[in-house]
């Protein structure tokens, strides 16, 4: 109960719940213990009212206060340090505070940018539309002159005497060092300051505002640049511009194939080039990554969910259904593969490319694919087993016997109490004389329960309910149960924080009520139908509500009559479950997906095996490996290694196993009819055999469940050396791997599984093979 | 009031402005430090930040995919190289933070540097300083002093530094320093001035005390750094040197590949963390703990696997073993070094003597055992040199002097000159005739029944026995005695109650013993948070360096003038 309902005040201690003393915090089972307790104990104190709200107020401001502080309790909690001390705080235990002082500049610095841009744009535009025009004619048959005269109308150039240095460089302008003009400014340089543009660069450029057809992007990367050896290399390399000026420089006046310009004009168009080239470029690594992240997203939105689940499960609770949590057990690790294998592609990017990529984008992909690794291995890590099915069955027994117990022992209390009560009753009334006060509450009890079982669900009641926080609470339920079977785990968890704070509240109302109404027999009714109705709204005290109407029956009858109990409520239980599991199935039936044939064939007898499977719980090798295989088939078929012997063993029990899963759903559907008749503790148990047999071989439970194994990462390095430049991170995995392996040897060899051992061995020589091998590439 | 938290989260702040997709950080020298104090790379990588660069670094390639977020200190240098990344940008677009208060001139210059558009964000978030400890940070500025004044550079490189921990942690601070030093009186002005011209800045929520700032001087207690301290820390950066959180091991002989270089960070290793500030012998047990627990949990061979479920345990462990491994093996491996060291250099002897000098008053047996000790082969030349220096403060003016057969020990152990004049220079440094304040002998009644009480209990131990003289002033200044006449306050503000949040600045430099013991005074004393700082963090290296800077160049200036 405790796991599926975190309690309200994380860390600050128990919360109880139930009948609690308000003056002792004894816990008194039930509410007729409660109120004789009271009666007996406190009936010296303050019984004043005023002096009973006082203490609820100051209980309440208590709660509201711890509730307040519950950040700051939180983190003292999880530090290890001593938080207090002498009276002083360690300054590790400082109360968390606000982000220091910031000043934003982004007005400011918008302000003068859009100045400068507009300035910016204004000049790529003239530079291009002169480009265009000296482009625009046919530069290799007309005469030098005709070209000059058509530059010179382009654009006005400054007039020779005007410049008697090289602005750029400062060198003198004589006979030996001529002025140059920039074709696209006019301006006047040196030879050495000046650049060329090439004539496909300079259609390139301008086939934005020629509307010519063709140009997005890739045909104008891959246009060859001219011939001459001075555009070699224009294309985007920004490190060759000095080179080229040089070489140009020893060109004569070739005009034919490129414009002259200066260094700025050039400097501008290149920057306008880029910009061209990038706006529709989306590396691949971009794409892989952005894949990448989406399956971490995913695995942070499930492995909560998930580990709540398992949690619930492992502690025998029946919330939730093993087999949903075996789907999204599967489905979490999918994703793990999936992240794993992308990782791996960003990290061997680019490898085989001519130009190996620089190496701040292998450290790049490096760094990511470190950071997958850590991802993946922490949170594996939390990613605990689920239980078997025969343990699970155990486990719901231990738990169903506690609850038995306690009920018992309830149900003794109560009877004493009960009894206790109708003594006290009756001397009060005969001393009070109250002939109205009906003096023995049992045959109402009766009616009230019994009239109460069968419409435990249904809408009736509401109206029945006086109580608005009732209402409320009731409401609450029923979206519970929708936003479960809708699968919305936080709106669940939500729901069920709300659930647990009303409760809380007409807990304390119903106190304070009881206090406050203790001595007026007449309202006791509505008392006891109220807490009956709220032990009855609580799903999962179920066993509770029926205390008082069982206590009338028999003692001798006790055990019969929690059988009895029981059908219902498992069956009803089940029910949810189904509505549940069902939908999920189908959403998800990836092992059917994978082998859709051989599922083909096992369709027919699946009732038989399953009844089988039940009667006899299977001890060989198929249906027991774990839920995970599965999805290496079907996620990451290419990166198996089938030359690792190890692996076709398990390829093979993977196959069995989606076949055994195909049972599934036939059986739920059998479940679903034959479910009321059947005794409930079997109609519960058979959804959950095929995973019960799943740890009880350890070897295989082992290979599929352990975190270390996510064996995947290991493929990659036996099945190539093609990634033989793999880091560190790598080599430890394998490391890692091996001692995992050692591990399962030794295991299996406990077992007594020669044949494994077998594989196995030859299966970590390999490893050591490999890790070997890449020592010495290090 | 935590130093680190606030920078953290500045940091913090940035990575998730910028919002999802690949990023890579862009700092200084400066603020590489500044981040790596607060981040590990593994919980930085969490945060898609997978590559960290230099600004100045040239051999950057394009890469368009990336975002960057920049981190900078707002010096001419970085606003020139930011210029031309923004001319030339490599990222596809940049997130502009800078440590400090920019002028307006130099985010014009960016703006019209950045004819693409790639800014998408600049600000000014103010992690200027280097948090070591949540209540300690540092400059990590060396030879701040020209002579007994301020290095104009330096001056202004604290100012910002103070200014900032001051906006990280949201507080507008009155002001007090020590009046025997006027470094430290400048210093208080300059920052005043900057609150003053910022006051936008410094707007924020008055509290019912405000914050007080206390500005001292290094010499007014050049005792304190010189002696040998015992805490974890402390020894981790006296004798392996920390540096950026990590230590070279690899002159520890014998030492494994994968222990060359080690992180000790106390965000992120626990053991660390919960031994701190524990002494030696502690450590020495804790680590034997540590061990025991190693060993329980590790499974000896395959004898302990001999049940499934011991298999199962042992998978599932596998990793967190593993990481407890590391954790066992590195510290193993640290305090081992640290052991040997203490041991080599004879360290426990040498501290024994130290805390005696320092703490007790007893010049004939003090100089006997000074001299023994500079007799020692064992003990080297700087704590020889040490042990001398704390002498001549300490009986500076004994009448029977041992100072000069001292020196002459020195100088036949083959001391280098160097070494031998600095002796010199700390009396210069932090003797009677600069101290505002008296560090050695008691005066006040109080004080001189403190320490024969002292002295009649005995010593829990030895090696700590010294308090620094900062205790003591916090100890007065957190009861809400400590003297205007020797701790003025700047303007006419004064605090009536006793101070809460308190911000002390060391000119000069903070000691990890007097880390130790702000931290002890936060635990004890309640409702009071104390964050000490200083221009930087001594270890007895820097110390001297210090020293040198100090006196050397007031011979100059002297000299000079």
């Amino acid at each position: 109960m405790a796991s599926s309902y975190p309690p309200p005040f994380e860390g600050t201690g128990e919360v109880k719940e139930g009948f609690i003393c308000p003056l002792c915090h004894k816990d008194l089972q039930s509410f007729y213990q409660l109120q004789d307790h009271y009666e007996e104990e406190h009936s010296g104190d303050d019984r004043h009212v005023r002096g009973q709200l006082k203490s609820l107020v100051q209980k309440a401001k208590k709660a509201k206060d711890k509730l307040l502080k519950r950040d700051g309790d939180d983190r003292a909690d999880t530090g290890s340090y001593e938080s207090f001390y002498y009276g002083g705080v360690d300054p590790y235990m400082w109360e968390p505070q606000e982000l220091g002082a910031t000043r934003n500049h982004q007005d400011y610095f918008k302000k003068h940018r859009a100045a400068r841009i507009d300035h910016y744009v204004i000049e790529v535009n003239k530079l291009l539309i002169r480009l265009e025009k000296l482009t625009s004619f046919d530069r290799t048959n007309s005469d030098v002159a005709k070209i000059r005269a058509i530059e010179k109308s382009v654009v006005p150039w400054v007039s020779d005497s005007d410049v008697p240095f090289c602005p750029d460089c400062g060198n003198k302008f004589n006979i030996r060092n001529r002025r140059h003009h920039c074709r696209l400014c006019g301006s006047i340089m040196c030879r050495k300051c000046m650049d060329f543009v090439p004539l496909p660069l300079a259609y390139k450029l301008t086939s934005g505002t020629r509307e010519s057809l063709c140009i997005p992007g890739s045909p104008g990367q891959s246009q060859a640049p001219p011939s001459g050896a001075g555009a070699s290399g224009m294309g985007s390399r920004r490190g060759s511009l000095s080179s080229l000026s040089s070489v140009t420089s020893m060109l004569e006046e070739k005009d034919d194939e490129k414009i002259r310009c200066c260094h700025h004009c050039m400097d501008t168009l290149l920057k306008r080039q880029q910009k061209l080239e990038e706006r529709d470029h989306m590396p691949d690594i971009v794409k892989l990554y952005e894949r990448l992240r989406m399956c971490m997203d995913k695995v942070d939105e499930k492995a909560p969910e998930y580990i709540k689940v398992a949690e619930s499960l492992n502690a025998g609770e029946t919330t939730y259904n093993l087999d949903s949590a075996g789907g999204l057990r599967l489905e979490v690790q999918k994703y793990y593969e999936l992240i794993d294998a992308l990782s791996k592609r960003i990290l061997t990017l680019g490898m085989k490319d001519d130009p190996a990529p620089t190496p701040k984008s292998l450290h790049l992909q490096k760094m990511i694919r470190y950071t997958a690794t850590l991802f993946v291995q922490e949170k594996l890590l939390g990613l605990m087993s689920l239980p078997t099915k025969d343990k699970y069955e155990a486990l719901k027994e231990k738990r169903k016997q506690e609850q038995e117990k306690k009920l018992q022992q309830e149900r003794l209390a109560a009877q004493e109490s009960m009894r206790k009560r109708q003594e006290s009753e009756k001397n009060r009334s005969v001393a009070t004389t109250n002939g109205e006060v009906p003096p023995a509450p049992k045959p109402p009890r009766m009616t009230k329960a019994g009239g109460w079982l069968p419409s435990a669900d249904s809408k009736k009641t509401h109206s029945e309910l006086k109580d608005p926080l009732l209402q409320q609470i009731d409401n609450i339920q029923s979206f519970l149960r929708q936003a479960r079977e809708a699968q919305r785990t936080d709106e669940v968890a939500m729901l069920e924080e709300n659930l647990r704070q009303l409760q809380d509240e007409y807990d304390q109302q119903q106190t304070s009520l009881a206090i406050a109404l203790s001595q007026k027999l007449a309202q006791e009714e509505n008392l006891q139908q109220g807490e009956i109705q709220r032990l009855e709204a609580r799903e999962r005290s179920e066993w509770e509500q029926r205390a008082p109407a069982a206590d009338s029956r028999q003692p001798s009858s006790i055990w019969e009559c929690s059988l009895d109990l029981g059908e219902p409520v498992a069956g009803y239980v089940e029910e949810d479950k189904i509505g549940e599991v069902t939908p999920k199935f189908e959403r998800s039936p990836l092992s059917l997906r994978a082998f859709p044939a051989l599922a083909g064939q096992e369709e027919s007898p699946p009732r038989l095996r399953s009844l089988g499977g039940h009667v006899t719980p299977p001890s060989s090798e198929g249906p027991n490996s774990s839920s995970l295989n599965p999805f290496e088939e079907d996620s990451t078929p290419t990166e198996e290694d089938p030359s690792n012997p190890f692996f076709e063993d398990i390829q093979e029990e993977h196959k069995e196993v989606s076949n055994g899963k195909k049972e599934y759903n036939p059986f739920d559907d059998e479940e679903d009819n034959g479910g009321q008749e059947e005794p409930a503790a079997t109609s519960l148990g058979n959804p959950f055999e095929e995973e019960s047999s799943e740890t009880s071989n350890p070897f295989t439970e082992a290979s599929g469940d352990s975190p270390g194994v996510s064996t995947n990462p290991f493929e990659g390095d036996e099945d190539a050396g093609a990634l033989a430049d793999i880091d560190m991170i790598e080599e430890e995995l394998l490391l890692q791997q091996i001692d995992n392996i050692r591990a399962y040897i030794f295991d299996a060899k406990i077992n007594g599984r020669l044949d494994e051992v077998e594989l196995l061995s030859a299966n970590l020589r390999e490893l050591q093979h490999t890790l070997q091998e890449q020592k010495k590439t290090h | 009031m935590n130093v680190t938290l606030a920078v953290k989260q500045y940091v913090t702040r940035m990575i998730e402005d910028s919002g999802p997709g690949m990023k890579v950080l862009l700092m200084d020298k400066d603020t590489t430090s500044i981040v790596s104090m607060v981040y590990t790379q593994s919980e930085i990588l969490q945060k898609e930040v997978y590559l960290l660069e230099r600004i100045d670094s040239q051999n950057r390639d394009n890469m368009k995919h990336l975002k960057a977020i920049c981190y900078l200190r707002p010096t001419k240098e970085n606003v020139e190289s930011l210029i031309q990344e923004l001319r030339r940008p490599k990222y596809s677009v940049y997130f502009i933070y800078f440590s400090n208060v920019i002028s307006k001139s130099e985010i014009k210059a960016l703006a019209e540097a950045d004819e693409q558009e790639v800014v998408a964000e600049i600000q000014e978030f103010y992690g200027d300083f280097i948090a070591v400890n949540p209540h300690l940070f540092s400059l990590n500025l060396q030879g701040v002093a020209r002579g007994r004044s301020w290095d104009p550079t330096m001056l202004a490189r604290s100012t910002q530094g103070l200014t900032s921990v001051l906006l990280a942690l949201k507080k507008c601070p009155v002001i007090r320093y020590q009046l025997s030093s006027d470094m430290a009186k400048r210093l208080a002005e300059s920052v005043k001035l900057i609150i003053t011209k910022e006051y936008e800045l410094f707007d924020f929520r008055k509290t019912e005390v405000p914050p007080l700032l206390l500005i001292l001087d290094r010499s007014d207690d050049a005792i304190t750094p010189l002696l040998n301290q015992w805490t974890y820390q402390a020894m981790v950066h006296e004798l392996l040197g920390l540096n950026n959180n990590r230590i070279d091991l690899s002159r520890v002989p014998g030492i494994s590949k994968d222990l060359r270089e080690v992180v000790l960070s106390a965000d992120n290793d626990d053991f660390y963390a919960n031994n701190l500030y524990l002494n030696f012998g502690e450590i020495g047990t804790n680590i034997k703990n540590l061990m025991e627990d190693f060993q329980k949990k590790k499974p000896k061979g395959q004898q302990r696997l001999e049940s499934i479920s011991d298999m199962k345990a042992f998978v599932d462990s596998y990793p967190q073993f593993k990481k407890m491994s590391g954790a066992v093996s590195k510290h193993v491996t640290v305090v081992g070094e640290l052991s040997r060291l203490v041991a080599e250099r004879q360290l426990m002897e040498v501290s024994e003597v130290e805390q005696e000098l320092a703490c007790q008053n007893d010049h004939s047996s003090a100089q006997q055992k000074v001299r023994r000790l500079l007799r020692l082969p064992g003990v080297c030349e700087l704590d020889a040199v040490r042990l001398v220096m704390l002498y001549a403060l300490r009986y500076e003016r004994h009448s029977n002097s041992a100072l000069p057969a001292m020196m002459e020990e020195l100088a036949k152990r083959g001391v280098s000159e160097k070494y031998r004049k600095m002796v010199h220079s700390v009396v210069e440094y932090g003797g009677k005739r600069v101290r505002g304040s008296d560090l050695v002998t008691a005066t006040d009644a109080v004080a001189i029944t403190k320490q024969f009480l002292k002295g009649l209990k005995g010593v829990e131990n030895v090696y700590t026995q010294h308090q620094p003289l900062l205790q003591d002033t916090l100890d007065q200044l957190v009861k809400g005695k400590l003297r205007d006449a020797q701790f003025p306050y700047l303007g006419a503000s004064s605090l009536r109650d006793r101070p809460q949040d308190v911000l002390v600045f060391v000119v000069g430099g903070a000691t990890y013993e007097e880390a130790l013991c702000v931290y002890n005074l936060n635990r004890s004393v309640p409702g009071v948070r104390i964050v000490l700082g200083g221009t930087t963090v001594h270890i007895h290296t820097t110390v001297l360096t210090t020293v040198h800077t100090t006196v050397h160049s007031t011979v100059h200036s002297t000299k000079r003038y």
